[in-house]
């Protein structure tokens, strides 16, 4: 049997908290939607739109999208890599995923608990 | 080039200027090729281009260092304290023309409230402290200034020190010229009496001229002589020039964490001041009282000053505490 190797863990990503991202304020709706969006490979702004919008139905307004691009950035969450043209793409750190990845689970705790509850007292399945 | 491309590359330029210019050269040239696909989807939306302009005052006040968005922490420190130094000089402005106006009327007859006795010992206490934070605060910045001038490493310090030697300038000749010739300044029964000599009040009085409800009277600022109406519109440029003169050479001065922390210790004294300052202001205008001869008389433009004043320290106050966020920061380094 093949053993899929685990990503190596580094230091740095133990460090990062649920609330890495309830610290972006107005901005961590959108700071989740673009980690989330980057999480299976690096998009310029543009893509990152459109991908954004066909997974969560949410069109980010360009100011919106590089305010929390640049925050992002500005905490080591992201880095823009080179490109040819005037669009520059921008990938996932690991320090980033660590942050998606805590954010989500925190969500997701969330969730199970809301469904749970809903489907105890009002039989909502 | 299409022509279409063109027009798209044209209003996305000018949607571009709502950001300022660091923000500019890092993000620019992709934002702009997003704003051209984005008009392309969608040609026409004032909700993109309010959300732009939103942007980009927020990227503004973030390079003013206004904001919680984490920037590099001597950065953080330069930007806030140079906001500070603009909000205090804003303060200034208009606590300047209020107490020049009390002080001058002092001179005439002393308050008969205790209130505007209060506020004319507050505001005093304030403005000689502000005088002696000044010295403090300009002696290791321009130690710093002197340090990179003797290595040759001026760049980028001239045209703020040009702007600030010139503004000063102008404003010092201005405002002794324009003060010598109110009566107060010598020579009358009057001059000794007061808290604060004449040629002070006097010289304060010519340097916040402009700060005056007569721009709601065209008719009675006709009357005026043309040199004095000259001198109230171009002083302001002149504070304007040293404020921001001033504010530049605290961003680029290139001052070492030591010098940072210590303005910023001054700064928090300095926000000190701007309470005392605002509380004496607040207790004459909430008095009310004329005085002997209406000569603690407050107006609408008191009222307006105070507003301008409480929104100058809310500033004040909201860079001094980004200035200790980045300042604690460093400390950790």
């Amino acid at each position: 049997m093949t053993r899929v190797a685990k990503p190596e863990h580094t230091p740095e990503q133990e460090q990062v908290s649920p609330e890495a991202l309830a610290a972006f304020g107005r901005y961590a709706g959108p700071a989740t939607l673009i980690l989330s969006s980057l999480a299976d490979g690096a998009k310029h702004g543009y893509a990152l739109t459109k991908d954004i919008e066909a997974f969560a139905g949410v069109r980010l307004a360009p100011g919106t999208l590089y305010e929390a691009l640049s925050r992002l950035e500005g905490q080591g969450l992201i880095e823009a890599l080179e490109s040819n043209d005037r669009r520059r793409p921008y990938q996932l750190t690991a320090v980033g995923a660590a942050a998606l990845r805590a954010h989500l689970d925190a969500q997701r705790h969330v969730a199970d608990l809301g469904l749970r509850r809903l489907a105890r007292s009002w039989g909502v399945v | 080039m299409s022509e279409i491309r063109q027009d798209l590359e044209r209003r996305s330029s000018r949607l571009l200027r709502w950001y300022p210019k660091d923000w500019r050269s890092r993000y620019g040239d992709e934002f702009a090729e997003l704003l051209v696909a984005e008009m392309a989807d969608r040609p026409r939306s004032w909700r993109r281009s309010a959300d732009v302009a939103w942007s980009g005052l927020l990227a503004r006040l973030t390079s003013a260092g206004l904001t919680d968005h984490a920037i590099e922490p001597g950065d953080q420190v330069r930007a806030s304290l140079a906001s500070l130094w603009c909000a205090l000089g804003v303060f200034l402005i208009f606590g300047v023309a209020m107490w020049s106006q009390l002080t001058i009327g002092w001179r005439w007859s002393p308050p008969d409230t205790r209130s505007t006795y209060a506020a004319m010992l507050l505001m005093s206490g304030a403005m000689l402290l502000f005088c002696v934070l000044a010295l403090m605060a300009a002696i290791p910045i321009a130690g710093c200034i002197l340090a990179r001038v003797g290595r040759g490493e001026s760049r980028g310090l001239l045209r703020p020190l040009l702007l600030l030697l010139v503004g000063a300038v102008f404003l010092t000749i201005g405002s002794r010229h324009f003060g010598n010739g109110w009566p107060g300044t010598g020579g009358h029964p009057w001059a000794q009496q007061g808290l604060v000599p004449g040629g002070v009040a006097a010289f304060m009085w010519a340097s916040t001229l402009s700060v005056t409800s007569y721009w709601a009277h065209p008719h009675a600022l006709a009357a005026f002589p043309t040199a004095e109406l000259a001198w109230m519109a171009a002083s302001p440029v002149a504070i304007v020039c040293e404020m921001v003169g001033a504010a530049k050479i605290v961003r680029r001065a290139d001052l070492s964490r030591r010098v940072l922390r210590y303005e910023a210790s001054l700064a928090r004294v300095a926000a000190f001041g701007m309470v005392a300052f605002l509380v004496g202001s607040c207790s004459w205008v909430i008095d009310g009282h004329s005085g002997p001869n209406t000569l603690f008389h407050t107006g609408a433009i008191d009222v307006a000053g105070l507003v301008l004043m409480s929104v100058a320290l809310a500033v004040a106050e909201r860079a001094l505490r980004r200035a200790r966020h980045g300042g604690l920061a460093l400390m950790q380094r």
